[in-house]
């Protein structure tokens, strides 16, 4: 039942990130042609910025999980913690593939490792790739764990920094376009719609991401147990 | 009533995903030799590496001469005593030779040794300047379980030992030479606590455990151990140590050196460095060998991986031996001939800059390797991935630098 569940929102989730694909290039309104260097690429931040949000959920996920696997011992927080680096993986690719792909029309260069934004995030992608990586890498047993959980522990150390960077050191990142305080948001209001739309289908597509790899984490476990039963071990 | 030199209490240990210990209780006294039976899996390892303090407990905790030594909640202490450690990998590091590494050891518990009549009860005097790494199996066995041995060896005092299969790939003579140091020693009042299958190492025991019941052994009637060697004050030993490991392999050299000039040498392959655009990027160019040198990281964490020699060295204290100050050396170098060829001459700011620049960043790497040492397989774990977070300050110190 908890299987289906996940699949329900995976591809309840991927219709609307289509969707919003779709809704992005074809229907958004186009922003004022002088606001940008290249303002037909703009668009892409209808992907851009739910998918950021939705790895930001999965960065707070793998850092629940890591609490509760460090701090209680709980199985439960070790999947929420396995689920929430590799859903943060997927959401931190797409945001900084989309990223760079606007940088390269905007700014004429993809990366740019002055900006504190930009730096703050991939290194959140970065420790996702190297949690998801590391675990695979290793055997499963309280040392892997409680390592791979103290990086998921200070590893949100970023996720405010990130969230604040634009606001303290804005570079080449652009501000914030939403929740902008006394600044004000620049999106109309049929942006904030599309963005919307992305920002639930996003959140869809993480929440399936999570119970998808929960389920397949805890057949891990089960399949290591009766393998450990037919060694003879406990 | 003798002294307690080693008590366990309520300890749970957890290994891979199965309680190894649960509730467990031990006390090894002064002239105990304690040895632990059973089969192989049945926790025997494990019990020397929770005395040893280098495994996690779920609960309980570990005490040394009476003092709290390692606690489930997470302190871990220093011991008041050095105590003898063989673990059942050698823990001792192949470029090493035979001579430096137990003057280490007996500098450890602030004694210099004579140690050749000890290599001659094992028929090793002949190998006192050979490099560890060029021993045979045995051989270099014999110097693990000296190197357990040494902390009793040089102590009046009643000093705690632990042995892990101390007599695998010892041959006969080597140890009937280990039964009768154990027993010399113990008479002298310290405390052995020993895991092994051998019946000649079970026929001495005081005290025989199978992990859950703890029987009399024989008593122990051998001629009690004089103490040997003469005190001195231990100075800077882990920083000697590191320096002496890194030298030894010559390691900073090929690890972080070669790096160094490798981006130096692909940098002048673009062309000449006069045509540089601006100042930004010449100084970017001077600082990036120094920095690269840097991210290969400290060389002795590399090397002390051998044979779980970290562990070893992790259960004698809170810290490893490293080469402190070797970055400020290797990016002193590479920063005065990056400035020579970029400039043709040597800016002294950047040198300076260079070279602290590679012993920060040496030493960031360094504490990043140390956090996945619990893992099983350190080296197979992709640490390397977060470099990336030096990056920007890297950035920022070289647009600092320009401007100088």
């Amino acid at each position: 039942m908890a299987g289906r569940r996940a699949e329900a929102f995976l591809g309840l989730g991927f219709l609307g990130i289509m969707t919003t694909l779709y809704l992005g290039f074809q229907w958004a309104p186009s922003v004022a042609i002088d606001a940008f260097e290249s303002p037909a690429a703009q668009r892409i931040f209808y992907w851009h910025v739910p998918a950021a949000w939705a790895a930001f959920i999965a960065f707070a996920v793998l850092f629940a999980g890591s609490m509760m696997w460090f701090f209680k011992r709980s199985p439960l927080g070790w999947r929420l913690h396995v689920a929430g680096a590799e859903a943060g993986l997927a959401c931190g690719l797409i945001t900084v593939w989309s990223g760079c792909v606007w940088g390269a029309a905007e700014w004429g260069t993809p990366w740019d490792w002055t900006d504190v934004r930009l730096n703050t995030f991939g290194l959140l992608t970065l420790l996702a790739l190297f949690l998801v990586l590391g675990r695979q890498s290793q055997p499963d047993g309280v040392e892997t764990r409680d390592t791979f959980s103290t990086f998921g522990l200070y590893g949100f150390i970023l996720v405010p920094f990130t969230y604040i960077a634009t606001r303290i050191w804005e570079i080449r990142h652009p501000g914030p376009v939403v929740a902008a305080g006394d600044d004000g948001g620049s999106l109309s209001g049929d942006m904030t719609v599309v963005l919307l739309i992305g920002a639930l289908s996003f959140t869809i597509f993480i929440i399936g991401h999570i119970l998808m790899s929960m389920r397949i984490t805890g057949l891990e476990q089960r399949l290591e147990q009766a393998q450990n039963h037919i060694d003879g071990g406990n | 009533m003798a002294e307690v030199l080693l008590s366990i209490k309520e300890v749970e240990v957890r290994r891979g995903m199965g309680t190894v210990l649960s509730a467990y209780d031990l006390d090894v006294f002064g002239g105990d030799i304690l040895v632990i039976t059973g089969e192989n899996g049945s926790g025997k390892s494990t019990v020397i590496e929770t005395a040893a303090r280098l495994l996690p407990l779920e609960k309980g905790h570990v005490s040394h001469h009476g003092h709290l030594t390692h606690h489930a909640d997470g302190r871990r202490l220093n011991p008041i005593k050095p105590f003898g450690l063989t673990l059942q990998s050698n823990g001792v590091i192949g470029s090493e030779t035979v001579e430096d590494h137990l003057q280490t050891v007996a500098m450890l518990s602030g004694v210099q040794l004579n140690h050749e009549p000890l290599l001659e009860s094992y028929n090793m005097d002949h190998r006192k300047a050979d490099v560890i790494g060029h021993l045979s199996g045995g051989q270099a066995r014999k110097i693990a379980v000296l190197t357990g041995l040494i902390p009793a060896m040089v102590s009046a005092s009643p000093t705690l030992v632990l042995l892990d299969e101390p007599d695998a790939g010892l041959d006969d003579h080597a140890i009937d030479s280990l039964i009768g140091q154990i027993t010399s020693l113990a008479a002298a009042g310290h405390g052995f606590l020993i895991a092994s299958h051998n019946p000649k190492i079970q026929s001495i025991a005081t005290k025989l455990h199978d992990l859950s019941t703890t029987v009399e052994g024989v008593p122990n009637d051998a001629k009690p151990w004089t103490a040997l060697g003469t005190k001195v004050q231990p100075r800077n030993t882990l920083f000697r140590t590191g320096h002496r490991y890194a030298s030894s392999t010559h390691s900073g050299l090929a690890r972080n050196g070669i790096v160094s000039m490798m981006v130096l040498g692909c940098l002048l392959a673009l062309g000449d460095p006069a045509n540089l655009p601006t100042g930004l990027w010449t100084t970017g160019a001077i600082l990036a060998p120094a920095f690269a040198s840097g991210l290969v990281g400290d060389p002795t964490t590399h090397l002390l991986r051998e044979n779980r020699a970290v562990d070893w060295w992790r259960a004698q204290g809170q810290r490893t031996p490293a080469a402190t100050g070797l970055g400020l050396m290797v990016g002193t170098m590479v920063t005065v001939a990056a400035s020579y060829v970029m400039l043709g001459l040597v800016d002294v700011y950047l040198v300076v800059i260079g070279a602290l620049m590679c012993e920060f960043t040496m030493k960031a790497v360094r504490f990043l390797n140390a956090s996945t040492q619990r893992l099983s397989r350190p080296n197979a774990v992709f640490i390397r991935l977060l470099l990336p977070a030096f990056i920007l300050p890297w950035a920022l110190i070289v647009s600092w630098a320009a401007e100088l």
